[in-house]
């Protein structure tokens, strides 16, 4: 089945500055529409009706973190298959590895250049898309 | 030393050993056995003795606890009387047998307290060790992850800016934009370089050793700083590589060795000067050599230029200081080996690896995501 275009990008990420700058660079360079949400509540919520292409997740959030907010996005129907990127500070290999065994695309590490971070999500992006056929 | 003595200096530890792990008449007789071949063959009670001490030393050292010391001592004590019964038989034995107990019961305390003492001593200093190590690669995993969280606002909100997107800025306000993100870009690199060389020392830098073709790799080393050493106003040349050439690394790894030697060359060299990268076959190996026309690597400095936090009076050149070292320990974990010959005008890095010949089907093209997303 062929993978559809990636267009709507769902942003979990607890700081507000890294909010804004991350979803400037989606919005203005990539030309994508991004929702931001701050918690995993707020991501479950926006879930159904945004229906994400892609999930762009941090990891250190206070209450639920980023790898129990995707096992908890996996039970919405809408986000079931997304897939999903690591977007962290937190990178010791014990760390990566554990993002590996979890069904995600990828990990980007923080600190990002916005610019460079466009370019690498469409990278990923396509590999993911082509893998399909 | 006749061979009767070497025979009985290899049994003696062996039957000690047995029987302060297991006791029993067996190995007590044993002893008796050992000490009626030593005044067989004549060996005397006091090159005994040293034997004796000599096995109960390393008897104490191999103990798991120090708490077990008591029990070796009282056990050895046992043993070591047992064995000199043949030696009272005799008339010139009896004395000696009689002082060497003696003196040996009076030293043992003393030895006993000073073994259990430094093995105490040692097993602290190696908790303490472990328990310092331990706090300074939490610091650093906490500090790294502090300071990326923040910088990644501040490096990301100016690297928006530089793209334009807040609008033209007049020369000034350019300047100042320049000035920040160059530092902020100088901070990222601090903080990645501090969290490698934390990896590198807790041995949790993971390597994925393959065989790589040498002039592919240069290649893509090149291409890939070319950008950067373009703004430094430096080209960069391959000047080439033995064909076929092939050394088994982690791709990844040796693209982060050659972007720190291409990069400092680049920072080193006056503006409008080439650098050079040539690898050639050497020593049964394979050598890369990464050539710059900076003005040298000062004489003083050539000793500690590997080691941690090392600059060459050029801080303010942007580096950490640590790319030296990291790029030192991830060629040394690969088998490899760094060095450099330096004169003013003409300064060489170089590293060697072991060429990889073996016959090897073609690698699978990795159909992972994992490594481009990183």
């Amino acid at each position: 089945m062929a993978r559809r275009a990636l267009k709507r990008i769902l942003l979990v990420e607890d700081d507000p500055d890294i909010q804004t700058v991350t979803s400037m660079a989606l919005g203005s360079f990539g030309g994508y529409t991004v929702r931001v949400c701050g918690s995993a509540l707020e991501a479950i919520a926006a879930a159904a009706e945004f229906r994400p292409d892609l999930i762009l997740l941090d990891v250190m959030m206070p209450g639920m973190d980023g790898v129990d907010t995707l096992r908890a996005l996996r039970q919405v129907p809408a986000t079931a298959t997304t897939p999903v990127i690591f977007l962290t500070a937190r990178v010791q290999p014990a760390d990566v590895a554990k993002y590996k065994e979890l069904d995600s695309l990828a990990v980007i590490r923080k600190p990002f250049e916005p610019t460079v971070l466009v370019e690498t999500i469409h990278e990923i992006w396509t590999r993911y898309r082509d893998e399909a056929h | 030393m006749s061979t009767g003595f070497d025979e009985i200096a290899s049994q003696y530890p062996i039957a000690l050993h047995e029987y302060i792990r297991d006791g029993g008449e067996g190995a007590l007789l044993r002893a008796y056995q050992i000490g009626r071949h030593a005044v067989a063959i004549g060996v005397g009670v006091l090159e005994m003795a040293a034997l004796h001490e000599e096995a109960l030393l390393s008897a104490l050292i191999a103990t798991a606890a120090p708490e077990d010391g008591t029990h070796v001592a009282k056990r050895a004590s046992e043993f070591f009387s047992e064995f000199l019964a043949p030696f009272e038989l005799t008339r010139r034995g009896f004395q000696e047998a009689h002082s060497a107990m003696r003196d040996l019961n009076r030293g043992l305390e003393r030895r006993l307290s000073a073994a259990l003492q430094d093995f105490e001593s040692a097993q602290d200093e190696l908790i303490e060790q472990k328990r310092m190590e331990k706090q300074k690669n939490d610091f650093i995993s906490v500090i790294s992850h502090e300071v990326r969280t923040p910088l990644t606002s501040i490096h990301g909100a100016l690297n928006l800016l530089k793209s334009g997107l807040g609008g033209d800025l007049n020369p000034q306000g350019q300047r100042l934009l320049d000035a920040a993100y160059r530092n902020s870009q100088r901070l990222v690199r601090l903080v990645n370089d501090l969290l490698d060389l934390q990896r590198i020392e807790s041995g949790t830098m993971t390597f994925n050793l393959r065989p790589v073709d040498v002039h592919s790799l240069l290649e893509q080393a090149v291409e890939s700083s070319q950008a950067h050493a373009g703004q430094l106003g430096i080209k960069l040349q391959l000047r080439g590589a033995p064909a076929g050439a092939r050394v088994r690394v982690d791709s990844d790894r040796m693209m982060q060795v050659m972007t720190n030697l291409l990069s400092n060359a680049a920072k080193f060299s006056p503006p409008g000067e080439t650098v050079t990268v040539e690898a050639c076959r050497h020593n049964g190996g394979v050598r890369v050599e990464i050539t710059d026309r900076g003005p040298g690597v000062p004489q003083e400095f050539h000793g500690r230029i590997f080691q941690k936090f090392a600059q060459a009076g050029h801080s303010e050149r942007g580096g950490s200081g640590l790319g030296l070292s990291i790029t030192k320990a991830i060629v040394e974990h690969m088998s490899g080996h760094v060095g450099f010959q330096s004169e003013p005008g003409r300064t060489t890095f170089y590293f060697d690896l072991p060429e990889w010949r073996r016959h090897v089907s073609r690698e699978k093209a990795a159909g992972n995501m994992w490594p481009a997303g990183r």
